[in-house]
């Protein structure tokens, strides 16, 4: 997002505005009032006398409600203000927005307010695309609200703006011709709705604003008491955490299917959608601090997953989703998104959480009740995903036109190539999906003893596991460089660029302990490590540059994956010293740790260069704080009980993460910072 | 009237009586297929998997409704329901999570729309 932007949000409904709480959106950007992709509101500006206003300040307080000060007349220095102005708006179905005019004045004044308002109902898409529309627009007035519509066909939808105060109301907005006495104030609240989404869907009484707010901060209260209680010395930390967990509860969407409970959604603006990755890495990463949203994703995108071959929707029996969206396009079937399943990793992680969740909660019935739904996922991998026959998982897009090309984490176009900066053909099989595919017929193994009783699948799972990853140490291990090839390309040749995805191999197990250590080292090194994360790729690879999206960025989710991976093979002061520099680097964003940052070293710009386009917040980067606090105390489940071993950078004195939430009720876990993370630093040149 | 693709899907359905990918939903829903001056309605009751589907109009807590064209196209395997609800072709109203899990009965098509 850029600058000066403010944003609110809830569920998937969320206000981008101005400093000013105004609302002026161009064709591509991502400002306005949205809804299931599709932008209601457009244009929101707000006048006194003709004039704009000034901000003065903007108080976000919470993420579903912000207060905007403002004085009329913009861009002076001086100000001399006779009004002030408040705009106290929260999010709702739509938003609810209360102005106050206050006259400073002894005398009363004669104003002109006026607020402009138009809709575009663009598409998400559209906005990211610059497309044109094809339907039709209407605007329709009557004494006490102005509706604004979109039809194309059957499709349809509308917003609706009303006042508590007298206006008149035309086809572009309301005006109120008021006076305010000496010392006096004005208010009125605006209510801007959406009043047609989907055609059936039950319009009901819309939730009155108060009710909402208070249904909010009751919600967002109890949030917040039911996750474990940080204490440390290390202020930013706290802050960090604390920005964590109301970050997430904000990302947390309520999809249709889900009946009220929540999960993850990617990001804001443009990935307030249901996602399967993110989702599930998310919820992977809030395990030890809110399993609930694992339980959720589970289950909503065990109800979607694919039954059938659809070659548009890159969809086969087994799959889950990439990708749900909302808007015009996927109604129209001009995206596929309804949903999409061009992902070829979302599938054996939806298995590694299942497990990853029973280690946690003992909730040992979700795994029967989703037997099926993990039982197809493993078949998968095998049936469907192993498309050149030779034990891997590859993918290729059926859809050439408007499917995904690269269906791993690092899904731009150019993120996959040869140290020389080549680009593979297709079918490309990228070195994680095979970790992944490992961990998942290990923990499916697991799974079918204890709650499916099925033995022989343990067993087939298990060689089979164990023939991957024989095969695997084999043909992806780049012998001069000593470390994993980032893929196999259509010929079995190895895509040799040095990545980190190599610590997504260290998570899921599938390296062999001789391999482990030069892996990390790697990682540590001065070609992929920035002194504050690991780059997404090395330094030195041809197409290596550090704000390129996946080619040299530093991606704070990738960092905290990669640091459980350190720890899964032993190396805990490596885990502590990317937890430290991502965490660090945290600081430099309030807390909020974006989407990815510059791979620029260390040194060279002394703080973390946000990368241009990045989503913030987002799901993953808010759950990295969360992931990197498990690792640093080294908090494993065990049976029935909650081991903890801590191995903290020597920057924290003290942490105690209070009432951690498993299978053993609630548990604290203490650890005091003796790893030296500036010898990490050091020893890597 | 003619046993048209609709219909036969109905009485295909019936004949299943119990499918797995369904065994954890439980539900009922009123399938109501318009014509021009006529509505044709099947009711689907699913009890964790176990199918039951009757011609009965009786109560139920889900409505799908649309015209014969668009659910014989459905019945085909050549419409995306998702994306038909989003058009506003298909109407629906109650148990969102039921209805996701019904659309897994729906063939699917096997090259695009």
């Amino acid at each position: 997002m850029s600058d000066g932007l403010v944003q609110i949000l809830d569920g998937n409904t969320f206000v981008v505005s101005d400093s000013n709480g105004d609302i002026e959106a161009s064709p591509t950007d991502a400002t306005g009032l949205f809804t299931y992709d599709t932008r209601f509101l457009s244009k929101w500006v707000l006048t006194i006398n003709g004039e704009r206003l000034n901000a003065l300040s903007v108080d976000d307080l919470q993420y579903f409600e912000t207060r905007f000060f403002l004085v009329p007349g913009t861009g002076t220095v001086y100000i001399d203000a006779k009004l002030s102005v408040i705009r106290r708006r929260a999010v709702g179905n739509g938003f609810h927005e209360e102005l106050t005019i206050l006259n400073h004045e002894n005398e009363p004044v004669e104003l002109t307010v006026r607020l402009d308002a138009a809709s575009d109902f663009a598409d998400l898409f559209e906005v990211k695309d610059a497309l044109a529309k094809k339907g039709r627009y209407s605007a329709q007035v009557d004494k006490r609200k102005l509706v604004l519509s979109y039809d194309r066909s059957t499709y349809g939808r509308s917003t609706a703006i009303s006042a508590s105060e007298k206006a008149q109301i035309d086809e572009t907005g309301l005006t109120f011709k008021i006076t305010v006495p000496g010392h006096g104030t004005w208010s009125t609240t605006l209510d801007v709705s959406i009043a047609r989404l989907m055609v059936g869907q039950a319009p009901g009484a819309p939730e009155a604003p108060q009710h909402a707010q208070r249904r909010m901060r009751r919600d967002l209260d109890r949030w917040l008491d039911g996750a474990p209680k940080l204490q440390c010395d290390w202020d930013a930390l706290r802050a960090t955490y604390h920005r964590s967990l109301v970050d997430l509860a904000a990302l947390r969407f309520s999809p249709p299917i889900a009946g009220g409970r929540s999960l993850p959604a990617a990001g804001l603006p443009w990935f307030m959608a249901m996602f399967g990755r993110d989702s599930i890495l998310t919820s992977l990463q809030a395990l030890p601090f809110a399993p609930e949203l694992a339980a959720t994703t589970l289950r909503a995108l065990g109800d979607w997953q694919g039954v059938g071959i659809d070659d548009f929707r890159d969809e086969d029996p087994g799959r889950i989703l990439h990708e749900m969206r909302y808007g015009e396009l996927t109604a129209f079937e001009e995206r596929p998104h309804s949903p999409y399943y061009g992902s070829a990793d979302a599938t054996p992680l939806y298995v590694v959480l299942l497990d990853e969740y029973e280690l946690w909660t003992g909730d040992r019935a979700i795994v029967r009740e989703l037997e099926m739904e993990a039982r197809a996922a493993l078949d998968w991998i095998d049936q469907y995903a192993d498309l050149q026959h030779n034990g891997y998982i590859s993918y290729q897009r059926r859809n050439e036109d408007t499917g995904l090309e690269n269906q791993c984490w690092k899904d731009s176009w150019d993120s996959i190539s040869f140290h020389d900066g080549r680009l593979p053909g297709f079918p490309r099989a990228t070195c994680e999906l095979q970790g992944y595919a490992y961990d998942a017929k290990l923990r499916g193994a697991r799974l079918a003893r204890l709650a499916w009783k099925d033995e022989e699948l343990a067993t087939r799972l298990e060689r089979e596991a164990a023939d991957l990853k024989r095969r695997f140490n084999r043909d992806f291990w780049v012998e001069d460089g000593q470390y994993f090839a980032l893929a196999l390309d259509p010929h079995g040749a190895q895509v040799d660029s040095l990545t980190s995805n190599n610590g997504h191999l260290l998570w899921s197990g599938i390296v062999d302990k001789s391999k482990a250590k030069a892996v990390a080292r790697h990682l540590l090194g001065p070609r992929l490590f920035s002194g504050w994360g690991v780059r997404t790729l090395a330094e030195g690879e041809g197409r290596y540059n550090p704000i390129g999206y996946h080619v040299g960025t530093v991606w704070p989710f990738d960092n905290s994956f990669i640091a459980w991976g350190l720890r899964r093979y032993g190396f805990k002061e490596e885990a502590a010293a990317v937890a430290a520099g991502i965490l660090e680097a945290a600081e430099f964003f309030d807390g909020r740790l974006p989407e990815a940052f510059g791979g620029y070293e260390r040194g060279e710009t002394r703080y973390p260069v946000q990368y241009p386009t990045a989503c913030s917040p987002q799901a993953w980067s808010t759950g990295a704080p969360l992931l990197l606090l498990r690792t640093m105390l080294g908090l494993e489940p065990e049976g029935e009980h909650l081991i903890v071993d801590p191995a903290l950078p020597d920057t924290i004195g003290h942490l105690e993460l209070l009432d951690i939430p498993g299978r053993w009720g609630r548990i604290d876990a203490f650890g005091r910072g003796r790893v030296d993370v500036g010898r990490q630093r050091t020893r890597r040149r | 009237m003619s046993p048209g693709r609709t219909s036969a899907f109905f009485e295909r359905l019936a004949q299943r009586e119990y499918d797995p990918m369904l065994r954890n939903a439980v539900g009922t829903a009123r399938f109501e297929i318009t014509d021009k001056d006529s509505t044709e309605r099947w009711l689907v009751t699913i009890d964790k998997g176990a199918i039951s589907v009757s011609r009965r109009n009786a109560r139920a807590e889900t409505i799908v409704r649309g015209d014969r064209k668009t659910f014989d196209k459905a019945a085909a395997g050549r419409l995306n329901v998702m994306a038909a609800v989003l058009r506003g072709e298909i109407v629906i109203s109650g148990d969102p999570r039921f209805l996701v899990q019904l659309q897994r009965l729906i063939p699917r098509p096997s090259g695009g729309p």
